[in-house]
Order: C-alpha cells, then sequence, then structure tokens
C-alpha cells in the first residue's frame, strides 16, 4: 500500500514540476522566443531559495518562512529570466545561443555561492550541495496522514493554476496579445499592441513559473546537489511543451505521461516485477528521453508551433 | 601617415576586424564579472585570485613546471576546438548541435572498449569513434530531415539518453571500469591506443600528453577552412544555412546536406573524445549530467566568430581561463568562477550582430555627413 501510495505521491509531484515548467515555457514560446533556459531558470530559482532556506533563521515562523521562500524563488527566477528578454528582444541576439549561456551561466553562480556559503575553517572550498531538512518538513505533509507518504503542498499550487493558465491563455485579451506576438508580430504592431513590451512581459512570466517548478523539483528532497542544475527537468519540461503544441491542456496530458516514466526510474526497485527483470537503472534513466523522442516524431511532422518563433521581432521587415 | 591611417580606418571597416573587437570586449567584460564575484567572495585574495586565473601556468615560477602546464593547456586546447568546429559546421548548415555532448559520450564508449579494453592502435580506434559518433548525430539529422524533429530538442533528448547508455555499459565492463574511482582507467602512454607524442614531449618539459593530436587538430581547422572557403560542399552547406527553401530552389538537396552537416559534425564531436581520452589525461566519470565540453564548444565556436581559425584563439582562451581556475581552489574560490566568465561571454557575444549593426550605421552617417560638408565647401 504504501508502495502504491508513494509511487503515486512523485507521479503527481513529476506532473507538477514538469506541468508548471512547461507553462512557464509556453508564456516565453507563445509571444516568439524560445524558451531554452528554462532548466536555467529552475536552477536560479532552487538556488536562490536554497539559499534562503539555509539563511533563514529557525525561530521565525513556518509559514511565513515558507512564504518567504516561494517568493524568493519566483522573484529571483524572474530577475534572472530578465537576462534572456535583454539579450532576445531588445539586442536580437540567438536565441539558441542565449538559452545554452544562461542555462551554463546560472549553475555556474549556484555552484559558486553555494560553495562559498558551505565553507567552513578546515574546508576552505565548500562543496555544492544544500541541505534544507526543515523546510522538507514544512513543504512535505504526510499524505492522507499515512507516515511514511509525502507530499508536498507545493503541487496544490500548481494544481490550481492549471485552469488559471488555461483562462489567461484562451480567455483575456493579454493571452490572445501574447498569442498575437508570436504568431503574427507585425500585425499585432499595427493593432497598436507593444510587441516588445508583450515579449518582455511572457518572459519574465516564464521566469516565475520555471522558479516555482525548481523550488518544487528540490523540496521533493531534503537536500540538492547544486552542480547538477535542475537534473534536466528543464529541458523534459520543453519537450512537453513540444509534446503539448503549446496548449495548456496538452501540456498537462503530456506531463503526466512523461512523468509516468520519470517515476518508474524511482520506483522501479520497489516493485517487484520490474526489479526482478534485472535490467540496468539506466535503462530506466533513459527511458522518460527515448519515450520523448519517440513522441517528438510523431508530433513534429506538423508544425504547430508559433510562427515566429525564434525570430527577434524587427519593424523594417516585411512579413 | 595619412596612409597608416588610412590603412586603421579600412581595416575597421573590414568585417573581421569588427568581429576580433567585439569579441574582445565580450571577453573583457565577463573577465571584469568575474572579478567582481571573486572580490566579493574574498576580497584581500581576489586580486592575486585573478592573476592566477588570466595566469594559468605563467605564475610558476619554474620554467620547467611552466613548460609543462602550457603544454596540457594546449593540449587541453585541441578537444574544444574540435568541439568549436562541430558546432560551426552545423551551425553554417543552419543547424544548431546541442547534441554535441551526446556525440562525445558514444565516441568515449568506442574509445574504453577499443583502446582501454582491447588496446587497438591509436588511429583504429580514433577513426571508429569518429565514426559512430557521426553515426549517432545523422540520429538527429535523421529526425529533421524525414519527422521535422527539431534538432536543438532531439539533441538534447539525445545527450541524455547518451550519457545513461555510457555510464550503464562502462560501469558494467569490468575490464574498462576503475571502480574504485567511479571512472574508465585512463589510457597510459605505453598503451597502442596512446597517440604518439613524437617527440613534441621533449619540447614541453616532458609532458607526453601534448603530440600528434596538435597536429591533427591544426589539419583538421585547415581542413574545415578550406571546405567552406573553396569546395561546393561547403557552398551548399553555407547556401542551405543562409536560406534554406532558396537553397532548395536553386536545386540543393536539403535533406543530403542535413546528412553531412550533422555526420561531420558529429565526427568532430567524436575526435574531441579521442583528444581528450586518447593522451590519458581524461577519463570518463560517472556524472549525473551531459559532459560540459559539448556546452564549451559553443561558447568558442561564437566567440572566435564562427570562423575556423578564430576558434583557435577562442578555445585556447577559455581553456586558459579555466585551467587557470582550477588553481585557485587553495585561495577559498571555487574553480568554477571561470566557467560564470566564460557563460557572461557567451550571452554578450549574443549581442555582437546588434553591435556590428550598430557600429556599421555609424560608419554610414559619418561616411554622409563627410560627403554633406565637402558639398558645402565647394559652394
Amino acid at each position: 500500500m504504501i508502495v502504491v501510495l508513494s509511487t503515486f505521491s512523485f507521479l503527481l509531484a513529476y506532473i507538477s514540476i514538469l506541468t508548471i515548467s512547461a507553462f512557464g515555457g509556453m508564456f516565453s514560446e507563445k509571444s516568439g522566443t524560445l524558451a531554452l533556459s528554462l532548466e536555467g531558470s529552475m536552477t536560479f530559482g532552487a538556488f536562490a531559495a536554497g539559499v534562503a532556506m539555509h539563511l533563514l533563521p529557525a525561530t521565525l515562523p513556518d509559514a511565513l518562512s515558507a512564504l518567504i521562500v516561494i517568493l524568493i524563488a519566483l522573484i529571483s527566477a524572474g530577475l534572472f529570466s530578465l537576462l534572456l528578454a535583454l539579450a532576445c528582444v531588445t539586442f536580437k541576439a540567438n536565441q539558441t545561443l542565449v538559452g545554452t549561456a544562461l542555462n551554463i551561466l546560472s549553475t555556474a553562480i549556484a555552484v559558486v555561492l553555494i560553495k562559498h556559503i558551505t565553507r567552513t575553517e578546515t574546508l576552505p572550498v565548500g562543496n555544492s550541495r544544500l541541505n534544507f531538512t526543515r523546510f522538507y518538513e514544512i513543504f512535505n505533509v504526510d499524505m492522507f496522514g499515512i507516515q511514511g507518504v509525502k507530499f508536498n503542498w507545493l503541487i496544490l499550487i500548481v494544481l490550481v493554476l492549471v485552469p488559471i493558465v488555461y483562462l489567461l491563455i484562451y480567455k483575456t485579451q493579454y493571452g490572445l496579445r501574447l498569442s498575437a506576438c508570436g504568431e503574427n508580430p507585425s500585425s499585432a504592431d499595427s493593432l497598436g499592441i507593444n510587441v516588445n513590451r508583450t515579449r518582455y512581459t511572457g518572459i519574465v512570466l516564464s521566469g516565475l513559473f520555471a522558479g516555482l517548478g525548481g523550488l518544487l523539483l528540490i523540496t521533493m528532497n531534503a537536500e540538492w546537489e547544486f552542480a547538477n542544475g535542475a537534473n534536466g527537468f528543464g529541458y523534459l519540461a520543453l519537450a512537453v511543451l513540444i509534446f503539448g503544441q503549446w496548449k495548456p491542456l496538452y501540456i498537462f496530458l503530456g506531463a503526466f505521461i512523461f512523468s509516468i516514466f520519470k517515476t518508474l526510474s524511482v520506483v522501479y526497485p520497489s516493485i517487484d516485477i520490474l526489479a526482478n527483470l534485472g535490467i540496468s537503472s539506466y535503462f530506466y534513466l533513459a527511458l522518460p528521453y527515448v519515450v520523448c523522442l519517440v513522441v517528438l516524431i510523431f508530433t513534429s511532422k506538423k508544425n504547430a508551433g508559433p510562427k515566429t518563433l525564434g525570430e527577434p521581432y524587427d519593424k523594417g521587415k516585411i512579413s | 601617415m595619412n596612409k597608416i591611417k588610412m590603412f586603421f580606418s579600412s581595416l575597421l571597416k573590414k568585417d573581421a576586424t569588427k568581429t576580433v573587437i567585439t569579441s574582445l570586449w565580450c571577453a573583457l567584460i565577463g573577465l571584469i564579472l568575474g572579478f567582481i564575484i571573486l572580490l566579493f567572495i574574498n576580497a584581500k585574495e581576489a586580486a592575486y585570485g585573478m592573476t592566477s586565473v588570466l595566469g594559468n601556468y605563467l605564475i610558476f615560477s619554474n620554467p620547467q613546471d611552466r613548460l609543462n602546464y602550457f603544454g596540457q593547456t594546449l593540449a587541453k586546447t585541441a578537444p574544444l576546438i574540435a568541439m568549436s568546429l562541430s558546432i560551426l559546421v552545423s551551425y553554417k548548415a543552419g543547424l544548431f548541435n546541442l547534441g554535441a555532448s551526446g556525440q562525445y559520450s558514444i565516441a568515449v564508449i568506442v574509445i574504453s572498449f577499443l583502446g582501454i579494453g582491447l588496446n587497438w592502435p591509436w588511429w583504429i580506434v580514433m577513426i571508429l569513434a569518429m565514426i559512430s559518433a557521426s553515426a549517432f548525430a545523422m540520429i538527429s539529422g535523421a529526425l529533421k530531415a524525414y519527422f521535422n524533429v527539431n534538432e536543438v530538442i532531439s539533441g538534447i533528448m539525445l545527450n541524455w539518453i547518451a550519457l545513461y547508455l555510457t555510464n550503464g555499459i562502462l560501469s558494467n565492463s569490468t575490464n574498462v571500469w576503475d571502480s574504485a574511482h567511479s571512472e574508465t582507467y585512463t589510457i597510459s602512454n605505453s598503451s597502442n591506443a596512446y597517440i604518439p607524442s613524437i617527440g613534441l614531449d621533449k619540447v614541453f618539459a616532458g609532458n607526453s600528453i601534448v603530440g600528434l593530436g596538435m597536429v591533427l587538430i591544426l589539419i583538421v581547422v585547415a581542413v574545415i577552412f578550406i571546405l567552406f572557403k573553396k569546395t561546393t560542399i561547403g557552398y551548399e552547406l553555407k547556401a542551405t544555412g543562409l536560406n534554406g527553401d532558396a537553397a532548395d530552389y536553386a536545386g540543393i538537396n536539403k535533406i543530403k546536406n542535413i546528412f553531412i552537416a550533422t555526420g561531420i559534425s558529429g565526427a568532430l564531436a567524436g575526435l574531441a573524445a579521442v583528444l581528450s581520452l586518447q593522451n590519458g589525461f581524461t577519463a570518463w566519470r560517472l556524472g549525473s549530467t551531459p559532459p560540459d565540453i559539448g556546452f564549451q564548444g559553443i561558447s568558442s565556436a561564437f566567440l572566435g566568430g564562427l570562423h575556423p581559425i578564430g576558434v583557435i584563439f577562442s578555445s585556447y582562451f577559455i581553456v586558459h581561463i579555466t585551467e587557470g581556475g582550477s588553481m585557485i581552489t587553495d585561495l577559498g574560490f571555487s574553480p568554477e568562477v571561470a566557467s560564470i566568465m566564460t557563460s557572461v561571454i557567451i550571452y554578450l557575444s549574443g549581442f555582437v550582430v546588434f553591435v556590428k549593426e550598430v557600429m556599421h550605421k555609424h560608419e554610414i552617417k559619418n561616411e554622409l555627413n563627410k560627403l554633406t560638408r565637402e558639398k558645402e565647401e565647394e559652394v
């Protein structure tokens, strides 16, 4: 029973991480900017939150500390994503290049500063691992009151956000403008929409969402190795985004499918049938990526992405 | 005097010069930011730390040590040059090879089995490693050509698949895996798979990791240079990269070119693995993220202005500060400071096109002003 429930808890957590991060990517890409730096934004949000969790005094009430940590994760990742906006929207830089640079940068900053924080008298350069057991206890509650099965309540925030994001994209003026800036920026411009400003908001929203995803990811554990960044979740979220054809509900479905395989790689040793097969753990680790690739083969033929994805908006250019 | 001035002003107008100048600016800003971070961490030692990063082997007082570490820096530059060329070739053809890390990993499997396990001659190992990496890269190519799968995404997915494949295969092979250190055995310089030093070790104070690899990489640079400058294949690749549809109308086979570009690109990523493993310097460590070198290749390719000769200098620069960065741990700094500097530099090199455009506009404006002034004087 506990195995089933903890599998379920992992599954829920992975669905939420991938959904929220892919939503983030969607805001950026719908407005026309490639969200390759999703991994970097997740790492940066997680890093800032991790440092906050390390430094916040234990005397602070739990609820207040949790609120502070969530806000720090959101704000820092949002600010970090401004770097993407500045380069790609204002300075029309190559978006793949900048995305790659930001992914390296956020991990490097996290590692350098965490090594600085964790150093001691005997250890002049610390390690890049942070422990936050207190916050693990705060963010995770016993699922259905059963001991040993943890449930991260940040997941609830994500589940609430799913319908909100759906409405935001399809039913509000802002959502439609966002899509317009990605599909046909010149027309949007001619109707008085400030394309670059809209793209900025899309990118910052993507940072906020990725920050929450990063926080959820690291608080699934009591400690995190920051040298691994967000452990590839940002890239998986990007694949989920493409699989979900940039549509909120499909993204949620895609996140569900990938999470099944991601969960499998964690829980397979405790499932007797799978453990007895004697297949290498690396097989299960690679499985989500293989599935992802296969799914992309079937979904990429019809190019459903925003029309001007990856192109900076140039007023003088006739499209 | 006027002639010299004219020479300089015409030099400044050249595109290559502009690229060099903007790249140097990027590097300078990256270094300054790195210094600020060092100041923040330990203000007292920051200046010395920065000297170590920039000086690398120059901080040694013993000339033999200097030569030895200079050799080491050179030997580590070679794989990065190969990696940058891998990125460069695909980029010129309009593709972004983010899967270079994965191709590198696949080559590592081949090198470990044939080189460490079976002790085959180095050149056979090299060729087979390059072929397998090339074949792996073509998976991305095929997905792009036949299923329209974005090569950036498929490259990233293949990186992770290759990572787990390599970890899984190598860590279960007792004859290549050193389980005490969680890494493969290194190739010793008595092994057949070791790239011969051809006497270069004597130049570098007996450091035998410098060798034929250095010559090989220079030849490869020349080949890639000629490929794009003089050959039809190179011209077609560039045409596809500049405007795929136009190239298609002109009768250039797009699918064939995708395969050529990813194939060459993968082979070069494989060569990077050859040059870093077959001189006994590095081993495959059990890591949980794809190897960094694939992403470093992107940095140096762009910092080098996407020019085969430019990447020699940019790769050297990046390795130089990375090696320098590894020397500052005793001062309480983490070596990843160098990573911050390089990533800031790549980030800024994204602005290069924009800056060049501004410079160009400025020039035109000056020219126009000059003409109007001359006109007015005539009147």
